[in-house]
């Protein structure tokens, strides 16, 4: 079982929160899951964290499609955030619109943070969607 | 006695006022007169032969003397002296000197000055051959007709025009026959008729044929001459003038065939002048501006468009007549007095002088009204197909993805639900599997809400009282107003009519009044204000509201589109504005919003007024 201290889940869609909840049990023990209905939420959440010296969420599922504020604008404001350890991005979509994965592509070249991109349906969390393996170390 | 006799005969022919000198038989001078020693020049008056008293003068030897003077049948000889260095010309001629028995003696000469008569002979001579050069030349003959003798003269001229041999002498009836069968024969008949007549001249441009059979025009003249009076002659001329007339016909076949050509091209041509005042219209320009050649000559531009356009065009031919270069091919649009319109492709050419330079223009125009307008059409046609292009992606893509997201929960849950070996797990699956397929359904009729209005080409719009429906609007959402307790202001007069689908207005003014009412500013009563102003196309209904407001430069662009909401509501389906923009669209009208976060929104409902 993996290890981790905070894991945030972005999604509008309960169901979908549930199936990653469920999910994630089976592979982690982490007690601390948050779950936000929004980007602006999320970002809030994660703007408060910082601000109380808490260390950020080490992974964040993202869905795409979103009211207020969506994945991406979420992804936007937080490349903008000044956050020194690298969270890892599961962005998870039901598109299978070429565009969105160009945009993820995008994002994951210019952002800090490392970033997967993951088309629902969803079956299973593997290991590598929570850490990230050091090859260098 | 016999001497005395001669003596007698001597004196008188001494003192004979005519040069006279009597020779021998033996061509030797017997006696002359005074006068005809004065022109020999001789001092003695001893008897010499004949030829040395001529030997003073020019050209004459004894043999020429001996030839002409005695043995020739005229008898008569020329012959000349330079007197103080004048030429001085003498005739001398000879017959035979009889006795009274017939016998002959000798020979008398007779000698004359004829320098007059040699001079008026040489420029008789010179006259003659200028006239014929000229005659030749200038391929003018002459003929002459004698009412006397009946006999007609024709000069070589003349005979050359006709094509017949030198010696041919023609007779009136055949002059006449010359002329080609038809109008030239009967014009001349009757001319020459008159002529003959009361003497009245004639000038005529007519056709003969020649001897050859060749048919020529030629220009025949008449004069009559008078004697006391009387017509005793008919004096005329006779010019060759084919190479003329048949240049002339030329030019002027050349001359029609290019106006022909200038007044029947499908565009319209006008020349100009170094001031743009037209100097040549075609039909083609007179019909588009309805009116005639002559009253178009003289005019510019300022007389026949509207100012702007004229002022525009006169830069132009300026410009023109200034470079040198020619404008061509340009879109120009014309608009005339009475403000009607017209797309031309337009050339202008400038006309060079001598020197090089421009003074006028060639202009050419061609009407493209009608293809400017299908330009426009199809234009039109195709931003209408992209928008519709990229409403359908659009649909698609909501589509796929909406539909997507539903049956991957389906995937999800049922993989969950086959693992799951906990009985209360499963029930919960079982419930979130009854949420996710009513969702699916929700989806779906939200869906075919939307193709229902995309798909329905046959609009019923009718004139409705805009008032009345919002009446009924408020009466629907009574309880819901109440509630909030929303104060509505509304400034629309009552008869105002709105053409619309009644089933989209109601949804227009549910939608909108709802939407207002949602997005309140918690800390505001909700106040909406309803507002309409009929425009040119358009009748403009705006709904404001003084609630939340939207960040329209970071939702601008996706406020119209489907599943988008903005503010954390609860109720926000993010479908409302969606559907009532493919209503309104379908209406071939438009909507825009004007909104500041924290002060509140206005929608703007442009209806369109025009009944297609």
């Amino acid at each position: 079982m993996k290890k981790l201290n905070s894991i945030y889940i972005i999604d509008d869609d309960p169901i979908t929160v549930f199936g990653i909840n469920k999910m994630l049990k089976t592979i982690t023990t982490c007690r601390d899951i948050t779950d936000f209905e929004n980007g602006r939420l999320a970002l809030e959440g994660l703007k408060q964290r910082i601000h109380q010296n808490l260390p950020c969420p080490e992974v964040i599922f993202l869905d795409i499609n979103m009211p207020i504020m969506d994945g991406w604008e979420f992804l936007d404001e937080l490349v903008s955030l000044d956050i020194k350890e690298r969270i890892i991005i599961n962005v998870i979509t039901s598109s299978i619109d070429p565009i969105d994965y160009k945009r993820w592509n995008e994002f994951r070249l210019k952002c800090w943070h490392y970033l997967n991109f993951k088309n629902k349906p969803l079956y299973k969390i593997e290991a590598t969607d929570l850490t990230r393996v050091h090859l260098a170390s | 006695m016999k001497t005395t006799k001669t003596l007698h005969h001597q004196y008188i022919l001494k003192q004979l006022p005519t040069a006279t000198a009597l020779v021998g038989m033996d061509t030797v001078l017997i006696s002359a007169s005074d006068s005809w020693h004065a022109i020999f020049d001789t001092e003695s008056k001893l008897a010499k032969p004949i030829h040395t008293y001529y030997s003073g003068h020019e050209n004459i030897t004894q043999n020429q003397l001996k030839k002409n003077l005695f043995e020739s049948q005229e008898k008569t000889l020329r012959h000349k002296k330079l007197a103080d260095g004048k030429e001085q010309w003498f005739n001398s001629s000879c017959s035979p000197w009889f006795d009274e028995d017939e016998n002959q003696l000798g020979f008398i000469i007779q000698t004359k000055e004829i320098t007059n008569l040699v001079a008026q002979e040489e420029e008789l001579k010179r006259t003659t051959s200028h006239l014929k050069a000229t005659a030749e030349i200038a391929k003018i003959g002459s003929w002459e007709y004698d009412l006397v003798t009946e006999e007609l003269h024709w000069c070589e001229e003349t005979k050359k025009i006709h094509q017949v041999e030198p010696d041919y002498k023609p007779t009136i009836s055949e002059g006449i026959n010359f002329y080609k069968q038809g109008y030239s024969r009967n014009r001349i008949s009757m001319l020459f008729h008159k002529i003959l007549e009361n003497g009245s001249s004639y000038h005529e441009k007519l056709i003969i044929i020649t001897n050859k059979g060749e048919e020529r025009w030629v220009a025949a003249a008449g004069k009559a001459i008078r004697k006391n009076g009387e017509i005793i002659k008919i004096f005329g001329t006779f010019q060759d003038i084919h190479e003329q007339v048949m240049a002339d016909k030329k030019i002027r076949e050349s001359e029609q065939l290019l106006t022909t050509l200038i007044d029947n091209l499908p565009i319209n041509v006008f020349v100009k002048d170094k001031d743009s005042r037209k100097i040549l219209v075609n039909k083609a320009e007179c019909e588009y501006l309805g009116t005639t050649p002559d009253t178009l000559l003289g005019k510019t531009d300022f007389d026949l468009y509207d100012k702007a356009v004229a002022q525009i065009s006169r830069d132009e031919d300026l410009e023109v007549m200034r470079t040198l270069e020619p404008m061509l091919a340009r879109e120009t649009i014309n608009v005339r007095k009475d403000g009607s319109s017209t797309n031309f492709l337009t050339s202008k050419i400038p006309i060079l002088d001598l020197n090089g330079k421009s003074n006028g223009l060639i202009g050419m125009s061609m009407d493209i009204t009608h293809i400017k307008q299908k330009e426009e059409q199809l234009h039109n046609l195709i931003n209408v197909t992209a928008i519709q292009n990229k409403k359908l992606i659009n649909f698609a893509h909501i589509v796929s993805h909406n539909l997507r997201s539903h049956t991957a929960n389906f995937s999800m849950l049922l993989d969950f639900l086959i693992r799951e070996t906990e009985e209360k797990e499963k029930q919960r699956i079982m419930k979130m599997l009854f949420h996710a397929s009513d969702n699916l359904l929700d989806t779906l009729e939200n869906l075919n809400e939307v193709v229902d209005i995309s798909t329905n080409v046959n609009l019923d719009k009718k004139s409705l009282n805009l008032g009345e429906n919002i009446t009924k609007m408020q009466q629907n959402l009574s309880a819901f107003l109440e509630e909030n307790q929303v104060e509505f202001e509304n400034f629309i007069p009552d008869d105002l009519m709105v053409l619309s689908v009644p089933a989209y207005l109601e949804s227009i003014l549910l939608n909108l009044v709802t939407n207002a009412v949602k997005y309140r500013h918690p800390d505001r009563t909700p106040k909406v204000e309803l507002r309409a102003i009929k425009q040119e196309k358009h009748l403009l209904f705006s709904v404001t509201d003084n609630g939340l407001g939207i960040d329209l430069e970071r939702y601008g662009k996706k406020i119209f589109g489907m599943y988008k909401t903005f503010h954390n509501n609860k109720d926000a389906r993010g479908l409302g504005l969606y559907i009532i923009k493919n209503q309104i669209e379908a209406m071939d009208g438009s909507i825009s919003v004007n909104s500041e976060v924290d002060k509140g929104t206005t929608f703007n409902v442009y209806f369109n007024e025009k009944i297609e």
